[in-house]
């Protein structure tokens, strides 16, 4: 039996490996669009930051008795900001200069300014953004510019106190701002799920494929007589699609990173924050646990997928009645991605944990959550999913529905016409 | 002779459709027995039946003393079966599904190797076989199947339209193995087909079937004398109902 397990495991990967329409969409994609896609960001945010070297203030300063607005003249020049003061009282006026000479932005300085300033009422300066048309570069340049403003504000006057902010994990003080962590936790948790959901409806893909093209090549028939128990055809299939499969995840993830290292990299690396010293990096329980969900749930998502197939014509027919699968894979994942399941109202929350796919995503968050009861009930749960469709899939794969599904289909389609007549 | 096929009264009903119909007939041992009809007579849903891929409604069917529904899977070790409209996989080259298919039958490497080389004889496709089976023609297809059903010498091979899509030249060499390996190696084969010519020359007994059961048996020089006709293809429009 296992001889001839394996001997099938290796024609399926050697079929979907081979086949050049999965191929596109398992490697090309991947590895040709997402590099492109990151290229096109990095390219764009490379833009910006050269934008950003080029900042020009136009400052209108009525302050002519006051210091305050030298100084901050100054203090913008020192630190590469190209400021040009104009001499004009006309607001309209200065607006068109602003415009025309491409400036970021125009500084009002008001009369009594300084005054204000140093006698502590409450002094008032308008900055005008110069907008054109909105996008990334625009918008970072301005807050460019309110950055400095504050600065200066501090420069002028120090905070009376600074405040460090920093983070309990797990009952212990870990001095990282707690921002960061947000940041770092929350790319994990839209990471992992992404994968999780990839390497699913790849593996899905391959066994619809794997199914229904032996039926549209017409090798169903014969592999069937052949002295082969037809719960070792059916398992090959699984285990061929989920190898490969394996293989297009690790791929994507791949392209993935990329596409998003191409943001991070542009992004202020403030602390290098490892999160396994914070003790939020998975421990070697929480990857078994995460490992033993994801299997339970390939095997299941597997399982279904097949027994749906069964009943199509061909491989088009097969990926048609498999798509709509895909929903219970992409409706956890988009809450996963944004929300904690539990905060959710009761019967979302129900709907939710019904879905096989919920379960390995809520395991990849255990590492953070510490909840590995959750996790364990989810594996019981989805184990035994998964037996019960294993079952009806081992059952369709033996018996001669395989071959004749089709004919119901149309006796069936035959039927609702005559009714309808 | 023992007897290789035993159908008794076997009925295959789909929705309303009585696909066999009764369909009583032996196959004995070594002999060439070809079954003939009008298409939808019910032939290919008997050789599923036989095959094990469809379980009778009604009746029963033996293969080598053993039944259909309980003992498929020994029946399977014993059977080799040709779909009319087989095929083979496209993204492996012939080679490859050669040695694929034989690897379920035959356990010793030495001996796979050896029964894919008969295969490729049988084929004729010899240096083809490195290619991948999606450049073959549907004849080159149809002889890597062929050559496929016969190359593990099975107690029973059932050839549904064992030559469709082949030239003459190539049918007349399929023939020949098959002939050969009934002679040779103890083969015994169930056919259908169409062509009278194919059925006349290989035979030793044929069945006419139409509408799920068999409406006259025997050897070709026996039907023909009993239908006063010069050939199979004279018996089978008498028989029929078309002349």
């Amino acid at each position: 039996m296992l001889r001839d397990l394996f001997n099938i495991i290796v024609k399926e990967v050697k079929e979907l490996v081979r086949n050049p329409t999965l191929l596109l969409g398992m490697i090309i994609v991947p590895l040709v669009v997402f590099p492109l896609m990151g290229f096109a960001v990095q390219t764009s945010m490379e833009a910006t930051e050269e934008s950003m070297k080029n900042i020009s203030i136009i400052i209108m300063d009525h302050d002519a008795n006051g210091s305050i607005g030298y100084i901050f003249k100054e203090f913008l020049e020192n630190r590469s900001i190209t400021v040009d003061e104009i001499e004009t009282v006309n607001l309209d006026e200065a607006a068109v200069y602003a415009q025309e000479s491409n400036a970021t932005a125009l500084i009002v300085i008001p009369q009594g300014f300084s005054y204000n300033i140093t006698n502590h009422l409450v002094a008032e300066m308008n900055v005008y953004i110069v907008f054109r048309g909105g996008g990334i570069t625009e918008s970072a340049s301005s807050s460019v510019i309110y950055a400095f403003i504050e600065s200066f504000k501090r420069w002028l006057a120090p905070n009376p106190f600074i405040a460090h902010h920093e983070s309990i994990i797990k009952g212990k003080n870990i001095p990282i701002s707690p921002d960061a962590l947000f940041g770092l936790v929350m790319l994990q948790s839209i990471g992992m799920p992404i994968g999780i959901m990839m390497l699913l409806i790849f593996a899905m893909q391959f066994a619809a494929t794997s199914v229904a093209s032996e039926k549209e090549e017409k090798t169903l028939e014969t592999l069937l007589t052949l002295p082969i128990n037809r719960f070792t055809i059916l398992a090959g299939k699984l285990t061929g699609s989920i190898l490969v499969a394996v293989v297009g995840a690790i791929v994507y993830m791949i392209g993935f990173n990329y596409y998003m290292s191409s943001f991070t990299s542009a992004m202020p690396t403030e602390i290098g924050v490892d999160l396994a010293t914070v003790g939020l990096a998975p421990t070697p329980l929480s990857y078994l646990l995460l490992g033993a969900s994801l299997f339970v749930s390939l095997i299941s998502g597997l399982a279904l997928t097949v027994s749906i197939s069964i009943f199509a014509e061909d491989v088009k027919g097969a990926q048609a009645l498999v798509g709509p699968l895909s929903m219970l894979l992409i409706f956890p994942m988009i809450f996963m991605m944004f929300t904690d399941i539990y905060a959710l109202p009761f019967p979302l929350m129900i709907v939710l944990l019904a879905i096989p796919f919920t379960h390995p995503m809520l395991a990849s968050k255990v590492a953070f959550t510490g909840d590995y009861l959750t996790a364990v009930i989810g594996i019981v749960y989805v184990s035994i999913f998964t037996v019960v469709v294993l079952y009806v899939a081992a059952k369709l794969f033996g018996s001669e529905k395989i071959l004749t599904a089709k004919l119901r289909f149309k006796g069936l389609r035959r039927r609702k016409r005559k009714t309808a007549e | 002779m023992s007897l290789t096929i035993e159908a008794a009264d076997v009925v295959k009903v789909f929705g309303d459709v009585h696909a066999l119909d009764g369909l009583s007939f032996v196959v004995k041992s070594g002999e060439i027995f070809g079954l003939i009809g009008p298409n939808g007579a019910g032939k290919t849903t008997a050789l599923r039946v036989i095959s094990t891929l469809l379980k009778p409604t009604s009746g029963s069917v033996k293969v080598l003393g053993r039944d259909v529904v309980s003992q498929a899977a020994e029946i399977r070790r014993l059977i080799s079966y040709l779909p009319e409209e087989a095929g083979a996989y496209k993204n492996l080259s012939g080679h490859e599904y050669l040695k694929f298919m034989a690897k379920f039958t035959i356990e010793d490497k030495e001996m796979v190797r050896e029964t894919v080389e008969v295969a490729s004889k049988i084929s004729g496709l010899e240096k083809r076989l490195k290619d991948k089976v999606k450049t073959y023609s549907k004849g080159m297809k149809r002889r890597l199947l062929v050559a496929r059903a016969l190359m593990t010498k099975p107690r029973l091979a059932l050839l549904d339209e064992p030559t469709s899509g082949l030239d003459v030249l190539h049918s007349v060499h399929v023939r020949g193995i098959i002939k050969q390996y009934v002679e040779q190696e103890g083969v015994t084969v169930l056919l259908s087909s169409h062509n009278m010519l194919e059925v006349e020359y290989l035979c030793s007994k044929v069945a006419l079937i139409n509408k799920g059961k068999i409406v006259a048996e025997g050897s070709p020089t026996e039907l023909k004398k009993k239908a006063k006709a010069a050939n199979l293809e004279e018996v089978f429009s008498k028989v029929v109902g078309f002349a």
